[in-house]
């Protein structure tokens, strides 16, 4: 059985997906049970892969190989390492918890169900793919379900609602021009989503080509290419092609992180989506862009990776404080966590800039963690805009009263999104602060900030829904009891606070996958084209020994984040 | 010159899908012309009886590895020929059984419809196998003569007629550019069969060339040979257009793959420049124009000239490797284009309209006719998991081994401008609500077509490759006369770094 893991877990919600296309609309129950099949064995699996995994080996395992292409050197080549085996298991939670979260859909249920798997399971796909063919194939494929799911089930701003055209007409009634997109429709935060990810797609999808290309060895398999693709030093336009290969990759992926100037699509997205998406999508989908860059930049390029990687560190600073500022002023629930999520995926960056041991790893837990944690607040955000119809911050207040349990539950997820002990958020962010502390320590004194900005944002949101006088028009409104409603919130709670408070198994796989990728970007020198004899040589071990005590500091700073992660328990 | 016109036997078997389908057409319409209450559908069944033979033929043909030339060289039936009859004849059939339904709107002539078809067919399969620039005129003014009349076929629709005329017109003057071309070349040359022309870098074959391609360029519609793709496809009956879109497309390009990898070898280095050029062009006019249209013919119409613009990309890398993209993009073309215009056809029945407007809410009136379109027109677009994704990147892999930047960047680019016009139309099917909320029906024959589209987009975009391995095998030929990245000149790469 464990051979084939990844392809039940990969499989599991295709199979779903195409299941669901012979059962009828009409029996809404058989459309929820096959979901939830699916999406079940496909968690179960990923369970059984994150236990089963071998952390002291470390290295690609349950590696799956299924020729697909040979004049092309496409195979499909599965397999997960440290880094991809917490995200699978992030994913498959995400899509079990999405499943329930979105129960109530009673329009149009069979085809919200089939594109919400196959979001998924290209994610999925995306995590476990050691092909850079496939890795860009799940990486597109999840972009058009996102378009429908949005477009079909989202919701529309206030803003937008209130809109008229000149003749008077409710901007959504009219129907005509082709356009007809008003600002932060539905309709145009799908649109902008799908041109914005593409557009950002084949940017990576030219460095891509360009690996492949000058590799030369028709292949786009990664371990092949991280090993024998010898792309340095060769000049183009004035600088070399590592460099420009890496910039296309890097902002190619890193617009679906999204990075700060290239974010605008992904609060929009988020808000206008409905629950489930925006919990994939904010939990998942945005990992995409770092785990792309990890497994391409990071594998592919490690000494341009080591060059060019402070461009993370600068940016990640806009990320954090823009995210932060914008959410803090938002007056809409979807829109603050939206911007909270871009916010706090610049801490990922910061993990990944630093680029030692602990940070990276701290990126990695913070990448599971934040899943959870924004997976929560999507949630409930989308309970509370199912129950009332409207995100507006202003209109909302004193809900508490009526959902008591959401209330409750919502507190959980800020303390979680803050980073509070006792979170598995509160252990990568400590990582991602301790391990970056050496080389950025700006970035974290601005990090911390960014702490405090959210929980400043999330806390007055929480006022806003939950507390203070309550409209009467929310009379009518009830709490999550249904089993089916609460569970999803009580799985991603005990996630969140199971590997808060027992993290070793967490902590452990992902080192093994962070590990050499860590010892490979810092110890690995250029390799020389133009080998000018002895002198170059004494050179190449002059810059060795020049960069050992900087991953020495990395190494010796590890055990005390590891007492600090044994006090939290 | 002398011509050797003796003909034995085993010669004749290179010409057997021709000559069957040639006697098959003359079953048809002395079954048409004996039977006149024999209801029109009879006669499709019968049409498409006959290139299902053909086909089975063909790839027969394909498998055993029939191949030959006949009448000096003038006919040529290789395994791209094949190839390209049987895409030919595989989209002839599609096109006759979305018609069934259609051609009742026409008043007269209904049997004759299926007869003209067909004949198009059969002088497109001379076209791929033309191998000389006498039979090259000749098939290409036998299938196009087909066209004339069809496009026209709506009598009393206006649009029709004008699409009639306007592709007459500039048909008639595209035949003009191309037999004087053919003289240019003939005058330099003193040659007419492709392999053993070796042409002079002078100025007359140059121009020659240049008409040739002009022609070529009208035939498949590539800027800035286009203008007559949006009135014509607009105004021809939808069964047409599909026919128009696919068939001569695909004939033109097996001419263009010989002309430019047989003929014009030498001068890769000057071609590649002229091939960028339009391929730049096609694909952006195409993509930028296709964002204003509200017709979805006029759409498709546009969207399948920024296609060519990248099958032009496959052309301009000029190695092996771009004519099997050339070849496989076509083939992915065939499923995606056949499909959509099956779901233009079929909707266009039940609602009586080809506007964009009213494809409002087809998810709720259709949700099968909904779904394949969506499928159909992200095929086109190039999304994964469907064909025309690999289609997309077979053609950018070729084109990046010959360091073909600029026209990569500008592909890409313009997928993301193409994505845009085509998820106008999915949110018009999709997000917006019916104006008219009563089901969409469709009929046994275009339901199969649809399926026939779905099966090939998606069986092409999870496993091409057996469709790989075929098209690989299918230009063998090129692989002597020219490898991957060693054309007979060093290529200069003017194309960035």
């Amino acid at each position: 059985m464990s051979e084939h893991l990844l392809l039940y877990i990969l499989f599991a919600p295709f199979a779903g997906a195409l299941a669901l296309i012979f059962v009828p609309n009409s029996r809404p129950l058989l459309v929820r049970s096959v979901a939830v099949v699916s999406s079940f064995v496909s968690l179960v699996a990923s369970i059984y892969l994150f236990y089963a995994y071998d952390a002291g080996r470390g290295g690609f395992q349950f590696v799956q190989k299924f020729p697909w292409s040979t004049e092309l050197g496409i195979a499909l080549h599965l397999g997960v390492d440290g880094i991809g085996v917490p995200l699978v298991l992030a994913s498959a939670i995400l899509l079990f918890a999405g499943v329930f979260v979105s129960w109530h859909i009673t329009d149009r249920t069979k085809e919200f169900y089939i594109w919400l798997l196959i979001l998924a399971a290209a994610t999925i796909g995306v995590f476990m793919s050691l092909d850079l063919f496939f890795l860009y194939f799940f990486y597109e494929m999840s972009v058009i379900p996102m378009y429908l799911l949005l477009g079909m089930w989202g919701s529309h701003t206030k803003k937008y609602l209130e809109m008229t055209d000149p003749e008077g007409l409710k901007l959504r009634d009219s129907v005509g021009f082709i356009f007809n997109f008003g600002a932060n429709s539905k309709e145009y935060a799908a649109m902008k989503l799908v041109l914005f990810l593409s557009a950002f797609a084949v940017v990576a999808l030219m460095g891509i080509l360009l690996i492949y290309k000058y590799a030369g060895l028709n292949t786009f398999d990664i371990l092949v290419l991280r090993e024998q693709a010898h792309l340095m030093n060769i000049p183009v336009l004035g600088t070399t092609l590592d460099k420009i290969i890496w910039i296309l990759v890097f902002f190619g992926f890193a617009s679906i992180a999204p990075i700060w100037p290239l974010h605008s699509w992904s609060p929009v997205g988020h808000a206008a989506a409905p629950a489930a998406t925006s919990m994939l999508h904010a939990g998942v989908l945005m990992k995409l862009g770092h785990f792309s860059i990890i497994r391409v930049a990071f594998e592919i390029l490690p000494e341009t990776t080591r060059e060019l990687m402070p461009i993370a560190a600068v940016l990640c600073v806009f990320s954090i404080i823009y995210g932060g500022l914008v959410a803090f002023y938002a007056n809409d629930t979807k829109y603050v966590i939206g911007y909270s999520s871009s916010s706090h995926m610049g801490y990922v960056f910061l993990g990944m800039a630093a680029l030692n041991y602990i940070s990276l790893s701290g990126a990695v837990i913070y990448m599971f963690a934040h899943a959870m944690a924004t997976g929560m607040l999507f949630a409930m955000a989308g309970w509370v805009y199912d129950q009332t119809h409207t995100r507006d911050l202003p209109s909302l207040g004193g809900l508490s009263n009526k959902m008591p349990f959401i209330a409750g539950c919502f507190v959980v997820g800020c303390m979680a999104s803050i980073g509070m002990p006792g979170t598995v958020n509160f252990i990568a962010e400590i990582m991602i602060i301790v391990g970056s502390w050496n080389k950025y320590p700006l970035q974290v004194i601005v990090a911390v900030l960014g702490i405090v900005l959210t929980l400043a944002y999330l806390f007055n949101m929480m006022r806003a829904v939950f507390y203070g006088p309550m409209s009467q028009k929310y009379s009518h409104t009830r709490d999550a009891v249904a089993t089916v409603d609460r569970l999803p919130l009580l799985v991603m709670i005990a996630v969140s606070i199971g590997f808060g408070l027992f993290p070793v198994r967490l902590y452990d796989v992902v080192r093994s996958g962070v590990d050499p990728l860590v010892a490979k970007i810092t110890y690995v020198m250029p390799v020389a084209k133009n080998d000018e004899g002895t002198d170059g040589g004494r050179d190449d071990r002059a810059k060795a020994s020049a960069t050992i005590p900087l991953s020495g500091t990395a190494d010796v700073s590890r055990p005390p984040v590891t007492y600090a992660l044994r006090d939290s328990q | 010159m002398t011509f050797d016109l003796t003909l034995s036997a085993a010669d004749l078997l290179l010409l057997l899908p021709e000559i069957f389908l040639t006697c098959w057409l003359c079953v048809v319409l002395i079954v048409d012309f004996s039977c006149p209450r024999l209801p029109h559908t009879r006669l499709a069944h019968l049409s498409v009886g006959g290139l299902a033979i053909t086909l089975l033929g063909l790839a027969w043909f394909d498998v055993t590895g029939v191949s030959g030339t006949l009448f000096n060289n003038m006919f040529v039936l290789d395994r791209m020929a094949i190839f390209f009859k049987m895409f030919v004849v595989g989209s002839t059939a599609l096109v006759i059984l979305t018609s069934m339904q259609y051609v009742n709107r026409f008043t007269f002539f209904r049997g004759e419809y299926y007869f003209l078809v067909t004949m198009s067919a059969l002088g497109m399969m001379f076209m791929v196998s033309a191998n000389d620039l006498l039979s090259l005129f000749v098939s290409i003014e036998f299938s196009t003569l087909g066209f004339y009349i069809l496009v026209g076929y709506l009598r009393e629709d206006l649009t029709s007629n004008e699409a009639g005329l306007k592709f007459f017109v500039l048909g008639v003057f595209a035949a003009g550019l191309l037999a004087y071309g053919i003289s240019l070349v003939y005058g330099e040359t003193g040659k007419l069969v492709f392999s053993d022309m070796t042409p002079p870098a002078t100025p007359g074959a140059m121009i020659g060339f240049l008409l040739i391609f002009a022609a070529l360029g009208f035939k498949i519609g590539a800027v800035p040979f286009h203008s007559w793709i949006p009135d014509t496809y607009h105004g021809a009956p939808t069964p047409v257009t599909a026919f128009l879109s696919i068939a001569p497309k695909g004939a033109a390009f097996a001419i263009l793959i010989r002309l430019f990898l047989v003929v014009l070898a030498a001068f890769k280095p000057v071609w590649v420049l002229l091939l960028v050029a339009v391929s730049i062009l096609s694909m952006t006019y195409g993509n930028i124009v296709a964002i204003a249209q509200r017709n979805i013919k006029r759409l498709l119409a546009y969207s399948g000239i920024a296609q060519v613009g990248n099958v032009l990309i496959g052309l301009a890398a000029g190695t092996k490797m771009g004519s099997d993209a050339i070849l496989f993009y076509l083939l992915t073309y065939l499923f995606a284009n056949i499909g959509a215009f099956a779901v233009v056809i079929a909707v266009g029945q039940a609602i009586g309209s080809e506007e964009i407007d009213d494809y409002s809410g087809l998810n709720r009136r259709s949700p099968f006719l909904a779904f394949a379109m969506l499928l159909f027109l992200l095929s086109l677009a190039g999304v994964p998991p469907l064909a025309g994704f690999i289609g997309k990147l077979y053609i950018f892999i070729a084109a990046v081994r010959e360091g073909l930047y600029t026209l990569i960047v500008v592909g890409l680019i313009n997928i993301v401008i193409s994505m845009y016009y085509y998820l106008v139309v999915v949110k018009k099917m999709y997000i917006n609500e019916p104006i008219d909320p009563s089901p969409v029906s469709v009929s046994g024959p275009m339901k199969a077509v649809v399926y026939i589209g779905l099966a090939g987009t998606l069986a092409i975009g999870i496993y091409p490759q057996p469709v790989i391995e075929w098209v690989v095998n299918a230009t063998l030929m090129f692989s002597h006369v020219m490898g991957p990245a060693a054309g007979v000149v060093p290529s200069p790469s003017p194309f960035g770094g």
